[in-house]
């Protein structure tokens, strides 16, 4: 059975449950995913005039659903109901899936590229299309359109405010970070999507601006496989999700189309090529996470971890470690919920942890991965169910660095008056002062520290050679497939040493800008 | 565990698993006197007894309630692939086991029968693992029971969370 959609104008925000089974929708561009890199492309090919219509497989929840509640909004905004991890669940992954992406959830933490990334990426994956001084002015603007401003430090709560004073004691390099932000209650709820709609997240900004010009955006659809013939890509074949946000209900829809960008995101984007059968090459390979080990401090006064803006301040001072893996610091906020998986032990003991939250403070050190010749990342892989896999066991010089890392933000809350910091499960480390930190780190099995991301890159590289790439980089187009592009986190060679949004937001804006001045002549 | 315990694990491990098969260990009934409030929609009854004892000694507030946790974990299962639900359910039977218990930690009960200072000690075990499928598995249930205790708001106090603040909602 096929049915007719209302085409093109005006806008919509469609929830896939409406569709009846069987439907066939058609479109100029269909957008696969509406994150960060999904969002951005949909506004600006609306804008250019294109029929664009965006499929995805989380539902479209509003700041009204935002009940600052982990119990609710983990399971409703997160891949997995929050449980997504590892092959070997060696590193826990978050990682969003709603309208609006992974920028629903994220703790707005703002940064360009840097500089000497893309200059790595030239002269080591071939990335000879993109430059920074390209992506400048679409940075401007993406800056403009997100309210993207940096905090003033009488701004910053205290867990990220003893991040500042530790750094500045120590002599290391710390800033305030740039937010994107209008508004803002301070609340401390990021991570559960704002009530408030000050967060400028994809939800709020380019996807209404790309409703507002005409694009479909249909919630609770996944993509289970693009189908190729002839040489590209017809049309899609997606399953509408259940009334339980997860399960499948049984219903099918196609969508036919003469464009398509995939955009659901590192993991989201290798499985659905490996999904279709595009897989092999470089598909799937060099993903990589930031891997992010946390520290625990516990101070005097209160800290209350869990109210205030989440990150306002971030360190650099370790990015350049020379031949040693690089790190940054950055806070991390504690609701009883995310405390509770971070704190080591059972019973007794993780209780008593857990009484101390209000004085708890928490940073995270953050691994630049990706930049050595050794280090391949993860690979993504999809299970019968056609579930994705990523197997990624973090090398050991990795490990290390996150260890010196531990060390340094437990010297760093040490310096800013902490009376006690800890980390890592077993063995487990509390120590009072340095001397007693150095004591019980000497020999420390860095295999055994446990470790989470909020950073997935990578999977579906850009790059100008076919053999080490899977898209071309002046247009994110794939390297057989001329009428498939790849626009999100997943592209990038690397991690990048920032926090990834503006990287991609960039990106998007500059890559659509192109496609859309390329598609209409 | 250093190399010469892992020796004579190795060699008595061999001679027990003969030993154990024999007389039955592997099949040893769990004790399944934690029992579902609800229907079930990812685990069965053998399972949640398991996921509920694991609950009572992981999660050390006072006014855990690991039936209830266990119930929240169900429904977090549910949402997730089968995959990881069956992985799930073989990583519950693996702790639960007799056999494995008392070739690798000199225990011959099942979980769900022992003492809970003899179940800590085995969570002890795993936690300290040299093998990283203990450890892992530890971590998964670990994380899983906590999580579904303090994520809701009956936790909270016991803490000193007081809770999300009101905000004028600007309609
Ligand atoms: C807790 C947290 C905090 C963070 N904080 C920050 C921060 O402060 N600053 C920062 O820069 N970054 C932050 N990030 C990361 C940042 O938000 C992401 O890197 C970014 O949103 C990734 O963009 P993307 O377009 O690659 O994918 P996403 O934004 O993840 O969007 C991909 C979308 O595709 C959908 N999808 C996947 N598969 C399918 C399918 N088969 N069919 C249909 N749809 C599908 C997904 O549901 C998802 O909605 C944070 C992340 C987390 C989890």
């Amino acid at each position: 059975m096929s049915q007719a959609i209302a085409l093109h104008k005006p806008g919509a925000f469609v929830d896939a449950g409406t569709l009846a089974d069987g439907a066939t929708l058609k479109a100029d561009v269909v957008i696969i995913g509406s994150g960060a890199g999904g969002a951005v492309s949909a506004s600006q090919l609306a804008s250019a005039g294109f029929d664009v219509l965006v499929l995805e497989e989380g539902g479209h929840h509003t700041r009204a659903d935002f009940k600052m509640r982990e119990d609710i909004n983990y399971p409703m905004l997160y891949q997995e109901a929050g449980a997504r991890a590892t092959k070997d669940v060696g590193v826990t992954i978050l990682q969003g899936r709603a309208v609006g992406g992974t920028t629903v959830v994220n703790w707005t933490t703002s940064f360009r590229t840097p500089a000497h990334v893309y200059e790595h990426w030239r002269s080591a994956h071939a990335v000879g299309g993109v430059t920074v001084e390209q992506l400048g002015p679409h940075w401007d603007e993406v800056e403009r359109r997100l309210n993207i401003q940096q905090v003033s430090l009488d701004e910053t709560n205290r867990n990220n405010r003893v991040l500042y004073d530790g750094c500045k004691a120590l002599g290391l390099a710390v800033e305030t970070t740039r937010r994107n932000v209008k508004g803002c209650m301070k609340s401390g709820y990021c991570g559960m999507g704002c009530p408030v709609d000050a967060k400028q997240s994809m939800l709020v900004t380019y996807l209404p601006d790309a409703v507002a010009r005409g694009a479909r955006v249909v919630s609770r659809c996944r993509v289970d496989k693009l189908v190729v013939e002839g040489g590209a890509v017809k049309r899609v074949a997606a399953s509408v999700i259940g009334d339980d946000g997860y399960n499948v209900s049984g219903k099918q829809i196609t969508v036919e189309a003469r464009r398509f960008i995939l955009a659901a995101g590192g993991i989201g984007t290798p499985a659905i090529l490996i999904r279709s059968g595009l897989g092999g090459g470089m598909v799937g390979r060099r993903t990589f996470l930031h891997p992010v080990h946390g520290t625990a401090a516990h101070y005097k006064d209160p800290v209350e971890p869990y109210y205030g803006a989440p990150q306002s301040v971030a360190s650099h001072a370790h990015a350049d470690r020379g031949d040693e893996v690089g790190l940054f610091y950055e806070a991390a906020p504690m609701h009883p919920m995310l405390a509770a998986v971070a704190t080591p032990g059972y019973g007794a003991m993780h209780h008593g942890a857990m009484q101390r939250l209000p004085y708890l403070a928490a940073h995270v050190a953050l691994a630049i991965d990706g930049f050595h010749p050794s280090e391949e990342g993860g690979t993504i892989s999809v299970r019968e169910s056609g579930a994705p896999v990523i197997d990624y066991v973090v090398p050991l010089r990795v490990r290390k660095a996150l260890l010196f890392g531990a060390k340094t933000l437990a010297r760093i809350n040490f310096a800013a008056g902490a009376t006690e910091v800890g980390f890592g499960e077993f063995p487990h480390v509390l120590a009072r002062n340095e001397k007693e930190l150095d004591r019980l780190t000497e020999n420390y099995d860095v295999m055994k520290l446990p470790l989470f991301s909020a950073h997935v890159m990578g999977g579906c590289k850009m790059g100008d050679d076919p053999k080490s790439s899977v898209v071309r980089s002046t247009d994110l187009r794939h390297h057989t497939l001329e009428n498939l592009h790849v626009v999100d986190g997943s592209v990038f060679p690397t991690s990048l040493g920032v926090n990834p949004q503006e990287s991609i937001y960039g990106l998007a804006h500059l890559i659509s800008e192109r496609l859309a001045s390329a598609w209409k002549t | 565990m250093n190399r010469r315990t892992f020796i004579r694990r190795g060699l008595w491990g061999g001679l027990l698993l003969a030993v154990g098969s024999s007389i039955g260990l592997a099949s040893w009934p769990t004790d399944r006197s934690r029992k579902p409030r609800r229907g079930l929609r990812a685990i069965d009854e053998r399972h949640f007894a398991i996921l509920a004892a694991v609950a009572a000694r992981m999660v050390g507030a006072p006014k855990a309630d690991p039936i209830e946790i266990a119930h929240r974990i169900d429904a977090q299962l549910a949402l997730g692939a089968p995959e990881a639900r069956a992985d799930f359910g073989k990583l519950l039977l693996l702790l639960e086991n007799a056999l494995a218990g008392l070739v690798l930690d000199g225990r011959a009960r099942p979980f769900t029968h022992l003492s809970p200072a003899a179940q800590d000690d085995v969570l002890a075990h795993w936690q300290r693992s040299s093998l990283l499928i203990r450890r892992s598995g530890y971590g998964v249930l670990r994380k899983l029971t906590q999580a579904a205790h303090y994520a809701a708001p009956e936790a909270w106090a016991d803490v000193g969370y007081p809770g999300p603040p009101q905000i004028g909602i600007p309609s």
